[in-house]
């Protein structure tokens, strides 16, 4: 029998990517925060204390591109183990579980620019070296990475190459000896650009064979190019990396020839997912600033805390973030256990770990969606509550504003990350590992069989029944959008969009809600409260937004009998009893302002 | 060399606190616990000192419910060697006296050298624990300390007193020391040692058992001071201003009579 870390779920048990779509999860099977153990609490408390000591107060310095600060930050992050988590025990590693790794994310996303340096380098840049390298290079390279010694970044972008990577035109050649592939081409917006000192550098072989290389800043040939202007995180280095006759020795390929591919994509499933704990962490912090704020400033002598215009707006955003923290753990609980069957110490044991994440790659893909959004709503709102102040850059609320954009777009913009969510797991349906079109059949008759269901009186009974509705409705369009587009549906992104917002909804509510029951039955009455009012306020977000996705998606795709009796489902299994929708948002709008802390 | 580390959980200093339903102490529902600050730098300390020595063993000790541990992790994290937990759901009741009397008891026959304390606790603020553990123990106390030396069996510290004024004081173990703010930056814990920390000792018992003294006091009751009266910000033009502020002072105070 496998168990996870925390001795906890069998691996029958664990949920395929994608299946929560069609499964009926209890809340034990999920992971929170409120399961955090007490060593994984400590780790959020060092990175935290290190970046409000140590990172917070340079902040201006950093935007500035005083990069000494970032390079002394991370070697300082190197000294504390904060770039170890992921790396092998075998090159000194730690192998922490994804929970712990998302708890230091969230925590490290209040450095704001130097995040971005963090992130990069313990993610793209130093994933691929982990995941493919051989015992030789991972000897001379990694302990250099995850001490902070060297900074590392990863090239695949290029100046005519964005969403279509395998687009690249950078090439590689093998020199006449053998002993080098020349490398010609131009990397485009490289994070960590400017002072890194290991390159992940994708290029083809001939032309034709995708393939990754090591490459050292000392190698001949690789010219660093200047430091883009950007609208916001202006303390991160975003550079070109230009290859003119760069000399990279044979041992340097990184992973098979020809299989590039496999490692960029890979790669960017743990990227996606961290970036949903990045920006969860920095929406608490701007959110916390909007709260103080309105308690600060008066109008008609009173704080504008106090007025329900302001109450409305902190209330939306507290269970939006709710939301988000719930996903992203969620999602982190999922890839441990998951990670947790396979074998340490097997040959294949890396491959079989990419296949553990990518199975969640639907998953990772609406983590960065969704909590990207959830982020950018929270910076505008925090703007918006400071008023002109909002607008100075006195205040920090406009560099949350400017430094969140780049969340939509960085690690597949949130327009490709929605087109593969449903693609993902229509794909996965028709290989037959997810009986999609069985469930879209059954959803089809319940569309026409009416329904006298009576919802109990107990706590979350109506979300739980807005749940299993907005599951209905997702199979009822995806399974109209197949029938009709069959395997062309790929080319019908507008279709596929609104689909992508359904799945998103879906998992958001099921993470919040079954949290929120998880936890319960163990916390004050108080806190009973606040729970059930973020449930019922996010709620009601979520059957709105599924409402107006299914509705468009139905449009899209139907017309006449078909069409009518689809938009009568849409209202009937987006229906939510929002009763005391107004005292919720006014509970957890008061409680903020009286904690002045995110709630949960 | 064998030191003995006193720590004690204290809530976020932050939270918004509310009387308990006793009107006793605080509520401790729906807060955050933290390691309390004074302890830290007796951590820091302590832990400094088992560097220096080399062959010390240092204990962290700390009394309280279940979830203490959390914090005395931080300190085995930090570099304490083994944890003694004594169990006690009320400790947040016990005076002063009580706390010191258990700790002694404890240490009593292990022959400890240094005691590290924090010079007062965050939430309760008696600022007696450590020198009671001295008398009962008849070890020297120095109290408040902020700088600390150990040379050649000889301890020497330097002291903060009222007024910014500071004394050198040379002591001879075994003794126990108070630490003030001042004294170190404590360090953050390492992830490698947090994992680390996860394999060391950390036993519990009961702390009635070692409970030898009666309790000589106890809170009547505890209250938030009475709000007095606001400051008030007076808006407008200069003029207007100025007529308004001799008129309040007129009728309100006795600056112009």
């Amino acid at each position: 029998m496998t168990t996870n870390y925390l001795g906890e779920k069998m691996a029958d048990t664990i949920l395929k990517g994608g299946e929560y779509l069609i499964a009926d999860l209890a809340c034990e099977d999920i992971f929170t925060p409120e399961d955090f153990t007490d060593e994984q609490k400590q780790m959020g408390e060092t990175t935290e204390q290190f970046i409000v000591n140590e990172i917070m107060p340079h902040i201006d310095e950093i935007d500035k591109q005083n990069f000494d600060i970032v390079v002394d930050g991370m070697q300082k992050c190197g000294e504390l183990g904060l770039l170890m988590m992921d790396s092998p025990e075998e090159y000194g590693g730690l192998e922490l579980d994804k929970a712990s790794s998302m708890l230091v994310s969230e925590k490290v996303s209040m450095g704001g620019s130097f995040s971005v340096a963090y992130a990069a380098h313990t993610g793209i840049g130093t994933l691929p070296l982990i995941y493919y390298g051989t015992p030789e290079q991972k000897e001379k390279y990694l302990e250099k990475i995850t001490s902070g010694e060297w900074i590392a970044a990863y090239c695949l972008t290029e100046p005519g190459s964005g969403s279509d990577a395998l687009g690249a035109q950078a090439s590689a050649v093998l020199s006449e000896d053998g002993k080098h592939y020349i490398l010609n081409g131009t990397k485009q917006y490289i994070t960590n650009g400017g002072f890194a000192q290991l390159y992940t550098v994708f290029a083809k072989i001939d032309k034709e064979h995708f393939t990754a290389f090591l490459v050292e800043k000392s190698f001949e040939g690789l010219v660093v190019g200047a430091e883009e202007k950007k609208l916001g995180i202006k303390g991160s280095s975003t550079t070109q990396i230009i290859l003119d006759n760069c000399k990279v020795p044979v041992e340097n390929v990184l992973g098979e020839i020809g299989k590039g591919h496999k490692i960029a994509f890979n790669v960017l499933n743990v990227g996606r997912f961290k970036l949903g704990a990045g920006v969860t962490g920095a929406s608490k912090m701007a959110l916390v600033e909007g709260i103080k704020y309105a308690n600060e400033r008066k109008q008609f002598k009173t704080p504008i805390a106090k007025f329900g215009a302001i109450k409305e707006k902190i209330a939306d955003l507290t269970a939006k973030i709710f939301a988000s923290e719930s996903l992203v753990y969620r999602l982190a609980g999922d890839l441990d256990n998951k990670l947790a069957t396979i074998e340490k110490g097997i040959d294949n044991y890396y491959e079989e770990y990419q296949k553990g994440i990518e199975e969640y790659a639907p998953e990772c893909g609406i983590s960065k969606v969704f909590c990207s959004e959830v982020l950018a709503k929270t910076v505008d709102e925090v703007v918006q509550i400071h008023g002109g102040y909002g607008f100075c850059s006195e205040y920090p609320a406009e560099r949350y504003y400017r430094d969140e954009r780049i969340n939509r777009i960085f690690e597949g913009t949130n327009e490709i990350n929605r087109l593969l969510i449903p693609g993902m797991i229509l794909r996965k349906s028709m290989k037959g590992e997810l009986p999609l079109q069985a469930e879209a059949m059954k959803a089809f008759e319940a569309l026409m069989t009416p329904s006298f269901e009576e919802i109990e009186d107990v706590p979350f009974a109506a979300e739980k029944a807005l749940l299993k509705n907005m599951k209905t409705l997702f199979l009822i369009l995806a399974g109209a959008g197949v029938q009709k587009y069959m395997d062309k549906i790929a080319d019908e992104q507008e279709i596929l969009m609104a689909a992508a917002d359904i799945a998103i909804q879906i998992y958001a509510l099921e993470s919040a809600l079954l949290r929120a029951e998880k936890n319960y039955d163990n916390v004050s009455e108080s806190k009973k409260e606040l729970y059930l009012a973020a449930v019922k306020v996010f709620a009601f977000d979520a059957a709105e937004a599924t409402g107006s996705a299914a509705r468009k998606g139905a449009f899209y795709i139907e017309e006449g009998d078909t069409l009518t009796m689809i938009l009568s489902g849409v209202r009937r299994f987006t229906k939510y009893d929002a009763t005391g929708l107004l005292q919720a948002k006014r509970l957890l709008a008061s409680a903020s302002s009286e904690s002045e802390k995110y709630l949960f | 060399m064998k030191i003995l580390v006193c720590i004690k959980q204290v809530p976020d200093m932050e939270s918004k606190f509310k009387v308990n339903s006793e009107n006793t102490w605080y509520d401790s529902g729906d807060l955050a616990w933290r390691m309390n600050e004074y302890d830290e730098y007796a951590v820091e300390q302590a832990v400094q000192l088992k560097e220096q020595q080399g062959d010390a063993d240092l204990t962290v000790l700390c009394i309280g419910p279940d979830r203490v541990k959390e914090t005395m992790k931080k300190a085995l994290a930090m570099g304490c060697d083994r944890g003694a937990h004594l169990q006690d759901d009320e400790s947040h009741k016990r005076e002063p006296l009580e706390i010191a009397s258990i700790i002694a008891e404890y240490a009593r026959d292990k022959e400890f050298d240094v005691v590290f304390t924090g010079m007062q606790s965050q939430d309760r603020g008696s600022g007696q624990v450590g020198v009671l553990l001295g008398e009962i123990l008849d070890m020297s106390c120095v109290t408040t300390v902020i700088e600390f030396g150990f040379e050649a069996g000889e301890i020497k510290v330097k002291r903060e007193l009222e007024g910014g004024v500071k004394a050198k004081v040379k002591t001879t173990t075994p003794a126990v020391l108070t630490c003030q703010l001042g004294l170190n930056t404590p360090r953050y814990p390492t992830l490698p040692n947090i994992m680390k920390a996860k394999k060391k000792e950390l036993l519990s018992s009961p702390a009635a058992d070692l409970l030898k003294v009666d309790s000589r006091q106890n809170t009547q009751t505890m209250y938030f001071p009475e709000k007095k009266g606001v400051g008030l910000v007076l808006e407008g033009e200069i003029a207007d201003l100025t007529d308004e502020l001799i008129k309040i002072l007129k009728e309100k105070t006795g600056v112009l009579a």
